[in-house]
């Protein structure tokens, strides 16, 4: 047996040996750049107006490089980003990849390669970059905007004897209205699913405008953020005392997000949502559904000295992870912000796309509402946060929800996880 | 030795061929390199290759990666750091202490399979239909019954409307720290215990019968019966039903976790898994590397144990 032991011992032994200097520096590797092909990651077309989107992207990729493969790979978007890790930390990842702009770019930077000066002549015809940049480098462009407007039932409003044409614009407006809804419906005031943990980070974005100042808001999104101060505690305490005034519908804990509780809002179940405004959960699905009764109301007035902005940003832009092909990433980049394809998309696949010279041609109101206040938006608070930060503001949301922690506890925990 | 002819003369004739015979009497002789030393290597060469290359060596390379750093230290030896970090972090916590909760669940299951069996075994009226209906659950994928006690346990969901019909207050099970890991684990337990029945039922077809008759001649009532007689009857299967069950439980909820709680409220329904493809999804692999070898030592100590318990037992049959 010794005999038979001793070599395999040398080969671990020789297995640890290389292995230790190794780690996991791996970078993608250059080896396909001469064979012209482009390896893409994304998670798929939800619909045929998304693939319509994507052939278009696809067209004016391959005008400019007729002799380029492109291999787009679909991964599932719930593993997306643990999948991606893997191919990158193994050296197997794609050329470009797909990302939610804000905290999943942000975390991923070291992986990336910047873009700033490629993408410089395109800047003043796009909205929403900040959520593609750090650190004063610019890693993709944005081809949608995601924002977190508030979506209400006409139909509800009118039910409860509110008026459906004027929304609430205070705090206080909205707490007699949802006080209404509950005793004049049997339907809830908000539909909330926060089984991820979700919940906060819309509640967060969605009424930021109305509860920080525009100092403290700019501020925040430079990364200057104290949980303990006065407003940051604020939302905090909101986010508790909506719950257990009654604002959602009940298990709001166990209700996934995506997308029973917005089946609540479409199926007539809740007076309110604050939803998406591209690719899911947004102005022409809910449209779908509750047709004119639809509509959009900007974030309420909390305090004093606020201006209230909508909360929109850039959603998803592809980012090049291999530094051999930035070439052809930064055309496949332009080809996705192309005007005529996302003027396209904007329409057939219900997106408020980046591009502002593109007017959106749709009757549906709450769609123009939004459009309208482009203009004056802000970026979405929670996307500035860090993984850790966001992930443990995922766990205090649940714990507020059901009375488990106290604002307070909440907000010193989030204080250290941002050190 | 004569030289045997065939592979099968060799099984025959040698109980442990390949390996030369050394009797304390006999000098020690030069081996020679023949084709008869050589072969069972060779024959088992293909599965070393194997178990080396995929399950040695990933193995390794994931310890070694769990003393890297993340990120902008990507590749950077940064010793015991990402441990230090886990042992204080809020979740790492929670799923240490949930590995606890679901060990305590482990022999429920084992009771609920071991009674069931028990009935079917002793013929209750039905049973045949009751065999294959508790086997059913088995088949299923843990996504199809998360998503389907989904809706048995919400908040509005059937149970709830059936506790609230009999004036029992309503719980939000999955959105509760105290009754969300229990009750994926007891989803869990309905949808596995069937594989652990019918161990149970093999087992059972190994009882001795004269045992059983002669019991029932002594006039042992039911309760006796199964304490004095099929307890010891089925002490081996008893004890491989508790580790393969122990192994389900701590390596197959991952499944049951994503869909049902996601891990929440808070980090109540965290477990090592879970956790590990958390913190890979975050864009900190070495971390969760480092989770994995916690995890690892955790099945490891436990196997051991178990193991030990098994061998004992063993014995003493």
């Amino acid at each position: 047996m010794k005999r038979f032991v001793a070599p395999v011992a040398i080969g671990v032994g020789a297995v640890l040996a290389l292995s230790a200097c190794g780690g996991a520096a791996t970078t993608p590797s250059g080896e396909s750049a001469e064979d012209g092909t482009l390896v893409i990651w994304n998670w798929g077309n939800s619909d045929d107006a998304a693939a319509a989107y994507q052939d278009e992207v696809l067209a004016v990729f391959a005008e400019q490089h007729p002799d380029v493969e492109v291999e787009i790979v679909s991964q599932p978007f719930d593993q997306y980003y643990t999948l991606l890790g893997s191919a990158i930390e193994a050296g197997t990842g794609p050329d470009l990849a797909l990302f939610n702009g804000g905290t999943q770019l942000k975390s991923r930077t070291d992986q990336l390669t910047p873009v700033t000066d490629e993408l410089a002549d395109i800047h003043d015809q796009l909205a929403g970059w900040p959520a593609f940049e750090d650190g004063g480098e610019t890693y993709s462009a944005p081809m949608f905007l995601q924002g977190f407007p508030i979506y209400y039932n006409k139909a509800i409003f009118a039910e409860a004897g509110l008026d459906p044409e004027n929304p609430p614009t205070t705090w206080d407006e909205l707490a007699d209205a949802c006080d209404t809804i509950a005793s004049e419906t049997d339907v809830s005031c908000f539909a909330l699913g926060n089984k991820e943990g979700l919940g906060i980070e819309f509640f967060l974005s969605g009424f930021g405008s109305g509860i920080f100042t525009p100092e403290e808001y700019d501020a925040w999104i430079d990364g200057e953020r104290d949980w303990e101060s006065e407003h940051a505690t604020q939302v905090l305490q909101l986010w508790a005392d909506t719950a257990e005034d009654g604002w959602y519908n009940d298990g709001a804990n166990s209700t996934a997000m995506f997308n029973d509780s917005f089946d609540l809002f479409s199926g007539g179940q809740a007076a309110m949502v604050i939803g998406l405004s591209s690719g899911i959960a947004h102005w022409k699905q809910f449209d779908d559904f509750l047709g004119d009764d639809l509509g959009f109301m900007m974030p309420v007035t909390v305090n004093d000295g606020t201006t209230l902005a909508l909360p929109i940003e850039g959603g998803i832009g592809y980012g090049v992870l291999n530094e051999d092909k930035l070439d052809l990433g930064v055309d496949w980049i332009k080809a996705t912000v192309d005007r005529d394809a996302l003027a396209n998309y904007s329409i057939a696949g219900g997106q408020i796309v980046s591009d502002t010279t593109i007017e959106l041609d749709t009757d549906i109101q709450s769609a123009q509402d939004i459009v309208a206040e482009l203009p004056g938006s802000k970026p979405l608070l929670h996307t500035s946060l860090g993984g850790d930060t966001l992930d443990l503001l995922h766990r205090v949301g649940q714990q507020l929800l059901i009375g488990e922690i106290t604002v307070e506890d909440a907000a010193s925990q989030l204080a250290a996880s941002e050190g | 030795m004569t030289a045997p002819t065939s592979t099968r003369a060799v099984v025959l004739s040698d109980p442990s061929p390949g390996w030369p015979r050394r009797t304390p009497k006999v000098p020690r002789r030069k081996r020679k390199i023949t084709s008869e030393t050589v072969t069972p290597y060779l024959l088992v060469l293909p599965v070393l290759l194997i178990l080396l290359v995929f399950r040695i060596y990933p193995l390794l390379l994931g310890i070694n990666f769990s003393f890297t750093g993340d990120q902008e230290l990507n590749g950077v030896f940064v010793g015991f750091d990402n441990y230090l970090f886990l042992l204080q972090d809020e979740r790492f916590q929670a799923s240490a202490r949930n590995v606890l909760v679901v060990l305590l669940f482990v022999p429920i299951e084992v009771l609920v399979a071991g009674l069931l069996a028990t009935f079917i075994f002793i013929k209750v009226p039905g049973h045949r239909f009751y065999r294959s209906v508790y086997f059913l659950p088995v088949v299923l994928s843990p996504i199809i019954i998360g998503a389907i006690f989904n809706i048995v346990l919400g908040a509005n969901g059937p149970l709830n409307a059936m506790a609230d019909s009999v004036g029992l207050p309503t719980v939000d099970y999955l959105g509760q720290t105290m009754t969300a890991l229990p009750s994926v684990l007891a989803v869990h337990i309905w949808a596995t215990f069937g594989m652990a029945l019918v161990i149970f039922l093999a087992g059972f077809s190994t009882l001795d019968q004269q045992l059983l008759d002669a019991a029932k001649i002594d006039g042992a009532n039911f309760p006796q019966t199964i304490w004095h007689v099929i307890i010891p009857g089925l002490s081996q299967t008893i004890q491989f039903v508790f580790v393969t069950t122990t192994i389900g439980m701590l390596t197959g909820l991952f499944g049951l976790l994503y869909t049902m709680t996601a891990g929440g409220p808070g980090a109540a329904s965290y477990l090592p898994e879970f956790l590990i493809w958390k913190l890979n999804g975050e864009a900190r692999p070495a971390l969760a590397s480092a989770a994995s070898v916690f995890l690892l030592l955790i099945v490891l100590v436990i196997g051991l144990i178990q193991i030990r318990v098994l061998r004992r037992a063993t014995k003493e049959s």
